[in-house]
């Protein structure tokens, strides 16, 4: 069984607590990166089209991601009940999806295969595979407005 | 590693709170259900070497890195009159 998310911006992620820097905690780290559990969303572009996820523990450490809705806008993942379970939420108006960007000089790639998603109460995260599913791992982004 | 031998319905536990099951072999394939908790995530071994390769690539771009994204979210220029 497999509920859609519905997109929001990440805009209301940062200003929906009064803390200054509100952390993202991974339910499950990152592959790769399993001694990094807390993290925050830097806002590196004015319309919130690009974001650093920084880890708390290690700042050197951080990850471009964005909103894909304006790179992908037919991108849909599907998310499983286990994520819901994972993030302790049931519903999927109240998550976010961020899509890890690999920079590069000649290209800029983009993550569909494994996409982030933060519930946006309980500030619990975990980066998604979307298995079964076709989704590129690298992605060109393009600007698609 | 260690290896075991099951038959089909047979099951092993890693740790107290997993438990991979043999379901059915058919020929060269075999189909095993894992029960993990929430917190353990499962994933075919190649996927996961995939997403951590993609994920160390993706880590703490350099400073010439993070120009070529900005440049691509620079406003697009207007189109000229058809």
């Amino acid at each position: 069984m497999t509920t859609r998310t519905a997109s929001r911006p990440i805009g209301a992620l940062m200003s929906d607590t009064a803390l200054n820097m509100p952390t993202i905690n991974m339910a499950v780290p990152m592959p790769g990166f399993p001694a990094h559990r807390e993290f925050v969303l830097v806002r590196l572009n004015e319309d919130g089209l690009l974001y650093a996820f920084t880890s708390v523990d290690d700042p050197g450490l951080r990850f471009l991601v964005a909103p894909p809705e304006p790179f992908f806008p037919d991108y849909a993942p599907e998310i499983e009940n286990e994520v819901f379970a994972a993030l302790n939420t049931k519903d999927p108006d109240r998550l976010l999806v961020m899509v890890v960007i690999t920079a590069g000089v000649n290209e800029t790639t983009a993550n569909l295969l494994a996409p982030i998603i933060v519930d946006r109460d309980s500030r619990r995260a975990v980066q998604v595979v979307l298995a079964g599913s076709d989704m590129p791992v690298r992605a060109v982004m393009r600007r698609a407005f | 590693m260690l290896v075991l031998t099951r038959r089909a319905g047979e099951s092993v536990m890693i740790g107290d709170d997993v438990v991979v099951t043999v379901l059915e072999t058919r020929g060269d394939v075999v189909r095993i259900g894992i029960n993990a908790p929430r917190s353990v995530q499962v994933h075919r071994e190649e996927v996961y070497q995939e997403l951590q390769a993609a994920n160390r690539e993706a880590a703490s771009p350099d400073d010439d890195a993070v120009r070529a994204v900005t440049e691509l979210l620079r406003p697009a220029p207007a189109e000229p009159p058809a």
